[in-house]
């Protein structure tokens, strides 16, 4: 017997591809590169209108209050700037206003967590139990209030919250005069931020719950878990994420700045700076006293210790909230 | 122990009927599979069953109890989700066991139980990750272990192999069934895989458009299906469904259509002698029905020997053939129909070629062309029309 065993060949191309030659044509060469580069630039002009606002009306007044923040000036046209060094940072921190506006402004963040978070919460609970277009109604009905301008909401809760003739004072008989005594100047200004805000936390918690998966609540339903521990152990954790969107909200957002107009138009930040936090002092050192400096160099604080205030929030949310992914 | 009982169950969202008037009886011990397309409501009436969605009409009972009204935490079943729904925040040891610390057991006992569980699903080394961190089949078995650390009456599973892949779909319907016998409980188990269901079913319920079409063995479903659906829908490729006449012929039944006539093995050469008696000579009775043949029931007998055999014949062209590796299926057009021919390779097979094809008489179905529900002769001499429509015991 005569052969030999032959392995069978992999599978090739039938023709070989030829490499193109390399032809030295400088043209085709320096066309190809603007090619390349005209479609790199693409992503990049793209980017260019959003790019421009932000250095427009972000990056460089900012960069600018950072610059006044060393000058005295008054803020008018015909006046020159005159450097002033760290000056303006050291009158800052020697003036008591500051303390006692970050004080205020905590004080403020704490009175609006139950607005922002613990009754969000309790209502969108309860009211995924309410079907179809009721539920609606009643989100709609929740939302309203931040739909109402802050001017407008203000006039409205000053008659309302009015010593003698006010529905609020009629109804509880008291007799607090609510804008001129230090807390319950405080804690009106407060509390009408938080009956502006409840609505928008509401809408976003009721977003948050809905995103949850509805299988985990099945799941832990046949797994013998009661209603309540399926809210404390899977509902709640699930919500971390908006619940610390919230929290971020509250502290940047709704405490130090969106309780501005009530402020400016109920109390002024008085009775005796009873509720001036920390924008409202901004906006008195720099348009009431016209001090650009003193008001710049307040900027740069706040702006750098909000910053550390949102780094570290953010922070401990990588490592408290569950992403369901 | 868990018998579960359906009772003339039915569901339905606005005027659609999701489920229509089921009933089903799982004994203890059984492995029910729930099959039929998507939309056929198998899905709901798991979770009726489950007690997560609550039936418009009927009972659902557990070992007699009638659980209709009582909440999925307290009618002791587990289920597996198709989507596995892990709980993202919690590792696999407090994933799998959830089910304990819902009943307030000791810290010492659940990671014991949850131990052992982990042990029979080889899932030890992942105790501490996140369901994020593991594979589809490892969430999978995580999910199994869910169910299986409480031990409970009955498991309940909607589609759990659904988003595994081939290969890893094929080894864990083994551990199913491997642990169906083991563990001895009741298994309902939805799917509109057909491998799935006939490979691990004790028995098999087929819906369709929320109505139950067929409960049986695996065997009884594929080879007497109780209706036009359940055939056609059993089988890859399914049962061939050719519209024909039955019509008698010398006292023996034939089903005749296009390309086609079969005798069907069934009527009574008794009565052979009475030509004409409706018309033509020597054939009789005519009545529209469904016949249906298996494509592996068909055979192929060369066009040449034609002549040679009057008997069982389809007659068609070969449009396509694919090949399967150990097997062949050719797609042939008899008459107006398109038939499946499978047969092992090589058949002898060519596109185009005109082919003679050949079914042995115990191999033929019939169904009612309205009602597509399986027909079946009952002999007798007052009533010619072969029309008895018996409905199968389900």
């Amino acid at each position: 017997m005569s052969g030999m065993f032959v392995e069978v060949a992999p599978p090739t191309l039938p023709v070989p591809i030829v490499a193109p030659a390399a032809v030295g044509d400088r043209g085709r060469t320096a066309r190809r590169l603007a090619r390349r580069l005209g479609r790199g630039v693409v992503p990049y002009l793209y980017l260019v209108p959003a790019l421009g606002m932000l250095i427009v009306w972000t990056y460089r007044p900012l960069v600018e209050t950072a610059n006044y923040s060393f000058y005295s000036w008054n803020l008018s046209p015909t006046q020159p700037a005159t450097p002033v060094g760290w000056d303006n940072y050291h009158r800052l921190f020697t003036l008591p206003e500051l303390g006692g506006s970050v004080w205020r402004t905590l004080l403020m963040i704490i009175g609006l967590l139950p607005f922002t978070i613990v009754i969000p919460v309790v209502v969108g609970l309860l009211s995924r139990e309410v079907r179809g277009r009721a539920r609606s109604f009643y989100q709609a009905l929740i939302f309203l209030p931040f739909l109402v301008a802050p001017v407008a909401s203000a006039a409205v809760w000053q008659w309302l919250l009015s010593p003698r003739s006010g529905a609020v004072n009629r109804a509880t008989g008291s007799s607090v005069n609510w804008f001129h005594e230090r807390w319950p100047a405080l804690i009106a200004i407060t509390g009408i931020t938080g009956w502006h805000v409840l609505g928008f936390a509401v809408v976003v918690v009721a977003a948050g719950l809905a995103s949850i998966n509805s299988d985990y609540a099945e799941a832990a339903s046949v797994d013998g878990a009661s209603r309540w521990q399926i809210t404390r152990w899977l509902t709640l954790p699930l919500l971390s994420p908006t619940l610390v969107f919230l929290v971020l909200s509250t502290v940047l957002l709704f405490a130090p700045q969106w309780t501005f107009p009530l402020i400016d138009s109920l109390t002024q930040g008085g009775p005796v700076d009873a509720t001036t936090n920390v924008y409202y002092l901004l906006w008195e050192y720099g348009i009431q006293s016209f001090d650009a400096g003193l008001a710049s160099a307040a900027g740069v604080v706040f702006f750098i210790g909000f910053g550390l205030v949102a780094a570290v929030l953010l922070w401990i949310s990588e490592r408290v909230t569950i992403h369901d992914d | 122990m868990s018998r579960i009982t359906v009772e003339n169950v039915t569901r339905r969202y606005g005027d659609v009927r999701a489920v229509d008037g089921v009933s089903l009886d799982v004994a203890h011990g059984d492995f029910l599979v729930l099959l039929g397309p998507s939309g056929c409501g198998k899905s709901t009436l798991l979770r009726m069953i489950a007690g997560l969605v609550p039936p418009s009409d009927g009972r659902v009972l557990v070992d007699g109890r009638d659980v209709t009204e009582t909440p999925a935490r307290d009618r002791d079943l587990a289920m597996v989700f198709q989507s596995y729904a892990l709980y993202p925040h919690l590792t696999v040891a407090r994933n799998i066991g959830f089910p304990l610390r819902t009943r307030r057991q000791r810290r010492a006992e659940i990671s014991a139980r949850v131990a052992e569980v982990a042990d029979i699903l080889d899932l030890g080394k992942l105790l501490d990750r996140r369901p994020r961190e593991l594979s589809g089949g490892q969430r999978q078995r995580v999910a199994l272990g869910r169910a299986l650390v409480r031990d409970p009456g009955a498991f309940l599973m909607d589609e759990p192999l659904s988003n595994l892949d081939a290969q890893l779909r094929t080894a864990t319907r083994t551990e199913i069934t491997e642990l169906h016998h083991r563990l001895g409980r009741t298994f309902v188990y939805v799917t509109h895989d057909q491998v799935e269901a006939m490979t691990m079913a004790t028995s098999v319920a087929v819906l369709n458009h929320g109505r139950l079409e067929q409960v049986g063995t695996p065997t009884e479903v594929y080879d007497t299906p109780a209706s036009a659906f359940v055939a056609g829908f059993l089988g890859s490729p399914p049962m061939n469904l050719l519209d024909a006449e039955v019509v008698a012929r010398d006292g023996r039944l034939h089903a005749v259509a296009a390309g086609v006539d079969v005798p069907l093995g069934l009527g009574d050469p008794g009565q052979q002698g009475e030509p004409g008696k409706q018309g033509e000579p020597g054939e009789q009775v005519r009545r529209p029905a469904v016949l249906g043949i298996r494509p592996e029931h068909l055979s192929l007998r060369p066009a040449a020997s034609d002549g040679a055999a009057p008997e069982a014949t389809l007659r068609g062209t070969v449009r396509t053939i694919e090949n399967l590796g150990s097997e062949e299926i050719a797609h042939c057009r008899v008459g107006a129909a398109e038939v499946a021919v499978r047969a092992r390779r090589p058949a002898g097979f060519t596109v185009g070629e005109a082919v003679v094809l050949t079914v042995r008489p115990e191999h033929t179905h019939l169904f009612d062309r309205e009602s597509g529900r399986r027909l079946v002769w009952r002999p007798d001499r007052d009533a010619p029309i072969p029309a008895a429509r018996v409905p199968v015991a389900t």
